[in-house]
């Protein structure tokens, strides 16, 4: 019974504590994939420890079982039965029911996070499909096809074919190599399923509400992704593209690749100069911090459990 | 590229710029101008998408009359309502290159572009 109360009382904690020590690191996004790990294990370490904890409450339910069933067995006989009575009444009784209810509890919730999932791949096909058909290909980037709509937008649509979809307002806005970047973007996202991530988190705080790790892990999962993308297109475009892609899109005006490239070094030099003084190190520690806590969190369930044992 | 669903596309499209009523034939007539392909494919890829919701038909004498149920802006801007609903369930699955940026941030932006944009690169 102990064990289970520990892991359970580590699932709290974690679920309670962890999301503001997370937010900190992953402020900056200086180490996104380092971030979104730190972020994922802590949500595992918790579910983990909760099904540990609830697995081992059943067992201990299981357990005491027949001290129930004596107990009830002589309550019916009328026989003495004092003391199994007591023990079945005040604490395997209990017991059992909480142990019910955990089991229970625990399936619906899994069930309707399922479901979230699933619903969310369910849209996302037949949106993709009706794009397919709806929009023209764009000859120059397999999987991309444009939508004949004034307003500039682009996104991705997970699925089989998975589906980059643009707008013809978003197409007349950019320059060849700021679009390239964008679809970089959008292909990064869908190599790495980030869907995936995203529909997952916003299912456990969709049936998890009010737990700070659950409420939060959506939109950090969703940032986190959004740059780790970002990292991916700079690397294949170059970041004065993609930055003038992002204000391009996001102003929904035009902005040439040419006037950002001669200002972005001194702009992004002196940006980046106010934001982190001195050398490099803020990043090594914030990599180092990061890491920490990674293992901490994957580490922390098993290592309960085999003290328990 | 042939792909997943081209020759719909494909098809829905010519439907589209043809504005009018249109059989099988007529399209099999267009299609196998620019590529080899059987009567029967256009026939049940048109069939599908009548099925699919896509394609309205009336029986003219011996053969069907296809018109589209909905005009390709409707269906873009149907599209694109629910690409860009907030809050709504596809949020969750559509990753947007940027999210709809508010009022103040977009202002700030808008003045960061116009300062750039005035900077003559030498």
């Amino acid at each position: 019974m102990r064990p289970a109360l520990l892991m359970f009382l580590y699932a709290l904690a974690v679920a309670w504590y962890s999301p503001a020590l997370l937010a900190r690191l992953s402020a900056t996004g200086m180490s996104a994939r380092l971030a979104l790990a730190a972020w994922l294990t802590a949500i595992a370490s918790v579910l983990t420890s909760l099904a540990v904890a609830l697995q081992q409450l059943v067992a201990a339910a299981a357990a005491g079982w027949h001290l129930l069933a004596e107990a009830f067995c002589q309550s019916v006989t009328g026989r003495a039965c004092a003391p199994p009575v007591y023990r079945s009444a005040i604490i395997e009784l209990p017991l059992a029911g909480a142990a019910l209810i955990a089991a229970l509890t625990t399936a619906v919730l899994a069930w309707r996070c399922g479901r979230s999932v699933q619903r969310a791949q369910q849209l996302a096909h037949a949106h993709g499909a009706a794009a397919l058909i709806t929009g023209r290909r764009l000859p120059a980037a397999s999987g991309t096809v444009v939508l004949d709509v004034r307003q500039p937008a682009a996104y991705c649509v997970p699925g089989r074919p998975a589906t980059i979809v643009l707008t013809s307002g978003a197409l007349a806005l950019l320059e060849p190599e700021q679009l390239a970047a964008v679809i970089a973007h959008e292909k990064a996202h869908l190599a790495g399923s980030h869907h995936l991530l995203v529909a997952v988190t916003r299912g456990l705080s969709a049936v998890l509400p009010g737990v700070p790790l659950f409420t939060r892990a959506p939109a950090e999962v969703t940032r986190l992704t959004e740059m780790l993308a970002d990292d991916q297109a700079a690397r294949r475009s170059g970041r004065p593209a993609l930055i003038a892609a992002l204000l391009a899109l996001g102003t929904g005006a035009p902005v040439p690749s040419r006037a950002l490239a001669a200002a972005a070094g001194d702009v992004t030099a002196r940006v980046q100069r106010l934001l982190q003084p001195a050398s490099p190190s803020p990043r090594a520690r914030n990599r180092l911090a990061l890491a920490a806590v990674t293992v901490l969190l994957a580490a922390t369930p098993g290592l309960l459990t085999w003290l328990a044992a | 590229m042939r792909g997943f669903g081209e020759l719909e596309s494909v098809i829905m499209h010519m439907v589209w710029d043809r504005g009018t009523p249109v059989t099988v034939r007529e399209l099999f007539d267009e299609l196998s101008q620019e590529r080899s392909i059987a009567y029967t494919t256009v026939m049940s890829t048109m069939d599908n998408l009548h099925r699919k919701g896509w394609l309205d038909r009336a029986k003219e004498g011996k053969a069907y009359l296809y018109t589209p149920t909905a005009s390709r802006e409707e269906y873009s801007a149907r599209l694109m309502r629910e690409a860009l609903a907030v809050g709504g369930d596809t949020e969750a699955v559509l990753s947007h290159f940027v999210a709809e940026i508010g009022d103040p941030e977009s202002e700030v932006l808008r003045s960061v572009v116009r300062r750039l944009a005035a900077r003559r690169p030498e």
